[in-house]
């Protein structure tokens, strides 16, 4: 009996839990590949820009985990050629290309926690584009 | 020959016999073991119960979120298309064109479908997806609103709706060609 009901916690975990650590994963590379879009819309090579493109990405409405959570702690970094990245650019000229990561997705665990798995999993995602003309890179 | 009978006859008073032998093996059995069986059923039946029941609802959850993750992908792939997509805009009609070839991509995965296309989501319908534009002051659009409005998940053994979920919003990036009409 307790076999049984092990692995039938263990079933209902790989349905019920990676199910939605797929679904999270999901929205949350959407989300990126929106916010990276949004942010190199914005940029045109002034401090301004920066600013715009960090408001633009704090202001979009799509929310994770079901449709449910607001996403936290997004990081915006900036770079002149897809390598180097930084949050606050010294200068803003020749600044091209976004980084936006949303790297705090942690999904709390329901079943598999019961047979041994983790209480919670983070889900990260992360997107990069450039912009004129803007587009996703990666 | 006679002995082929002699045998033959064994064997028939052995199965008339076998009646009478399991009856006098239940009487040996003790009443307790007999009862288990009982109590095996029972067991068997509680868990049966919940054991289906807790199938079912995997099932259940598992198809629900499966066709919600296709949700989050076609709603995805349909701001993509949307942010890129030439803004149209001579009349009304080709502003409505444009957002029937978005809500085409949500639900067949294709602007122009032919006539003999299936939904790639199960009894999704281009009714379904909500497009709307984001304009500034001088009617150019800065971004797209795509989104389920309502879609109802039907399992065998409950229905979920998912109503304004998923949405994504894109920022439009296409070209803006106010005075074009739609091919």
């Amino acid at each position: 009996m307790s076999v049984s009901m092990f692995l039938l916690l263990a079933v209902m975990g790989m349905a019920f839990d990676l199910g939605r650590v797929y679904i999270a994963r999901n929205e949350a590379q959407v989300f990126t590949d929106a916010a990276a879009m949004t942010a190199a819309n914005q940029l045109d090579g002034t401090a301004a820009g920066i600013g715009r493109a960090k408001a633009a990405v704090a202001q979009l409405p799509m929310r994770w985990n079901l449709g449910t959570q607001e996403f936290t702690g997004i990081i915006v970094e900036f770079g002149p050629d897809g390598t180097k990245w930084e949050t606050d650019p010294k200068s803003a000229s020749g600044v091209t290309y976004v980084r936006v990561s949303a790297p705090a997705n942690n999904l709390e665990i329901t079943f598999l926690r019961a047979v041994g798995g983790p209480t919670s999993f983070t889900v990260p995602a992360r997107s990069v584009a450039a912009s004129n003309p803007v587009r996703l890179t990666e | 020959m006679m002995r082929f009978l002699s045998a033959s006859g064994a064997r028939d008073q052995n199965r008339s016999t076998r009646p009478a032998e399991r009856a006098e093996q239940a009487r040996r059995v003790p009443r307790e073991r007999r009862n288990q069986s009982g109590h095996a059923m029972l067991e068997l039946a509680v868990c049966a119960g919940v054991m289906v029941s807790f199938l079912a609802g995997t099932f259940q959850f598992g198809y629900t979120f499966y066709i919600y993750n296709q949700l989050v992908t076609a709603v995805g792939n349909g701001g993509r298309y949307a942010a890129m997509r030439t803004y149209r805009s001579a009349t009304q009609q080709d502003v409505e064109r444009g957002a029937s070839a978005i809500r085409n991509l949500v639900v067949y995965g294709d602007s122009q479908p032919s006539a003999d296309v299936q939904p790639i989501i199960p009894n999704l319908k281009p009714e379904q997806v909500d497009v709307r534009w984001i304009a500034n002051g001088e009617g150019k659009p800065v971004a797209v609103d795509v989104s389920i409005r309502e879609y109802t998940v039907d399992g065998v053994f409950r229905a979920f709706t998912f109503a304004g979920r998923p949405s994504v919003e894109f920022p439009y990036v296409g070209r803006y060609a106010a005075g074009e009409r739609e091919p």
